[in-house]
C-alpha cells in the first residue's frame, strides 16, 4: 500500500460565520502530484494554508509526512515547499540576496541549483523584487520554493502570470531532483486545466469547502463519461448533471453497457461547477 | 532519437494511452522496427513537459505485452519479431469504428445504410488510388 504523504481529516473552517472548509478529508499519497481545481472562493487556498500549519482549522487536523501541520519542527520544515498565490518577497531584495537570505536557511539549499532554475525561467536576478513584474515575482517565488529540493511542494496557483514557456520550463522543473530516497509529493492548485493534465497524477475537484471528487487522473479519464438520456442511469452512479440535462456518470458504479463521451479535464470541472 | 511522440494533452483520452497507442500504430505502420530504440522515460517527460510515472506507466504496459523489451545500458526497446504480431491493425481501428457507429446512430442511420456507405467509401478510395 501507498503511504500517505499529506492529510487532512474532517477539516472545518469558518470565518466570520461563513463556513470556508466543510468537513473536509483529503489523503493524498507519497509521489503525487495532486491538481486541486475548483472555482473562486471553493476554499483551495485556505485548504493550502491549513496543510502547512499557516492557519489553524476550527476543526479537524492536517498532516504533513506523519506530521502535525500546526506544530512542525523546523527539520520538517525544512522539506518543505510552498508558494503562495501572493508572492511572499522582500521587494527591495533582487533574486540573488533572496537566495543568500531566505535560501541558506535551509540545509539542503543548492545556489547553483536555483541560479539554473531561474535561467530557465528567464528570470533576471540583479532586479529588486519591487521592480519584476507580477510573472518575475511569480517565478522567483518558484525558484525559492524548489531551491532546496523539498519532499512536498505546496502551490497556490503558481504560474498563473507566467507566459507559456516559462510555464514548460516550470513543469518540467517539478519533476527534477537530486537522488532521493522516495519521491516528491505535490499539490498544485492552477486554473490553467491543460496544464495541470500534462503533470497530474491524481486530481481532487474542490467545491463549496469539500472534496467533491479525487481520484488518480487516469482513472477518472478512462471512468468518468457524460451520458445522453432519454432515461436516466441509476442515481448511484451519477456525480452531476450537466447544464443541458446530461448525466455525468462513474462507470464503475454503473450498469454494464452504460457509454458516454469521454471527458478532459475542463469538461469535467464544468459538469461538476454546475 | 528520431521517434517522434505528440501529446495533446486536452485530449480526453489519458497521455500514457495517447503513448501506448503512437507506439503501436508506429509499429505496425514499421516506422518502428525490431531493435530500434525509444526515448528514455526522463527524456520524453522532459521533452513534453509531462509526468515521467505517466511515461514509465506507458512503457510498462507495452512491456507486459511483449512489444518492448527493457535492455541492460539501453533503456527501453522495440521487441523482435514474434512481437511484432502482437500488433493487431484490427484492434487498432476498433476505437475509430465503435466513433463511427455511436455517431450513425446518433444520426439515425440504420445499419444497412452505415454498410452501404462504408461500401461506397471503399469503392471510391480504391479507384481512386489504382492507377
Amino acid at each position: 500500500m501507498t503511504r500517505i504523504a499529506i492529510e487532512a481529516r474532517d477539516l472545518q473552517l469558518a470565518y466570520q460565520r461563513k463556513t470556508i472548509l466543510n468537513h473536509l478529508n483529503l489523503a493524498v499519497p507519497e509521489g503525487a502530484v495532486l491538481g486541486l481545481v475548483g472555482r473562486n472562493g471553493a476554499g483551495k487556498s485556505t485548504l493550502m494554508r491549513c496543510l502547512t500549519g499557516l492557519v489553524k482549522p476550527t476543526q479537524g487536523s492536517c498532516r504533513i509526512g506523519g506530521y502535525p501541520s500546526q506544530d512542525l519542527a523546523d527539520e520538517v520544515r525544512e522539506r518543505l515547499g510552498v508558494v503562495a498565490q501572493t508572492p511572499d518577497l522582500f521587494e527591495w531584495l533582487t533574486g540573488e540576496q533572496h537566495f543568500e537570505q531566505i535560501g541558506t536557511m535551509y540545509r539542503d539549499w543548492q545556489h547553483d541549483r536555483a541560479r539554473a532554475l531561474a535561467a530557465q525561467l528567464d528570470l533576471p536576478l540583479l532586479t529588486p523584487a519591487r521592480a519584476l513584474s507580477l510573472g518575475d515575482q511569480q517565478k522567483l517565488a518558484v525558484v525559492l520554493a524548489l531551491g532546496h529540493d523539498p519532499d512536498w511542494l505546496l502551490l497556490d496557483e503558481p504560474v498563473a502570470s507566467l507566459d507559456p514557456v516559462a510555464r514548460r520550463a516550470f513543469m518540467r522543473a517539478l519533476f527534477d531532483r537530486v537522488e532521493r530516497e522516495g519521491p516528491r509529493t505535490v499539490i498544485i492548485s492552477s486554473h490553467l486545466l491543460s496544464d495541470l493534465e500534462r503533470v497530474v497524477s491524481h486530481v481532487a475537484f474542490m467545491r463549496q469547502g469539500r472534496i467533491q471528487l479525487m481520484d488518480a487522473w487516469d482513472v477518472l479519464a478512462e471512468q468518468v463519461r457524460c451520458v445522453q438520456g432519454p432515461e436516466a442511469p441509476p442515481p448511484d452512479c451519477v456525480l452531476a448533471q450537466t447544464a443541458d440535462g446530461r448525466w455525468i456518470v462513474d462507470l464503475r458504479r454503473a450498469p454494464p453497457g452504460m457509454h458516454g463521451e469521454a471527458m478532459n479535464l475542463e469538461d469535467l470541472f464544468e459538469g461538476l461547477n454546475v | 532519437m528520431h521517434m517522434n511522440f505528440s501529446i495533446a494533452p486536452s485530449d480526453p483520452t489519458p497521455i500514457y494511452r495517447q503513448i501506448v497507442d503512437q507506439v503501436r500504430r508506429q509499429m505496425a505502420g514499421g516506422q518502428l522496427r525490431p531493435g530500434m530504440e525509444l526515448p528514455s522515460v526522463r527524456a520524453l517527460a522532459q521533452q513534453h513537459a509531462i509526468n515521467p510515472m505517466t511515461v514509465s506507466k506507458a512503457y510498462s504496459l507495452l512491456e507486459s505485452e511483449g512489444l518492448l523489451e527493457r535492455r541492460r545500458g539501453m533503456g527501453m526497446v522495440v521487441a523482435g519479431q514474434g512481437a511484432h504480431r502482437a500488433v493487431d491493425p484490427e484492434r487498432l481501428l476498433a476505437p475509430l469504428l465503435q466513433a463511427l457507429v455511436r455517431q450513425a446512430a446518433e444520426l439515425g442511420l440504420p445499419p444497412e445504410t452505415l454498410h452501404r456507405l462504408i461500401d461506397q467509401t471503399l469503392d471510391n478510395t480504391s479507384e481512386r488510388e489504382t492507377p
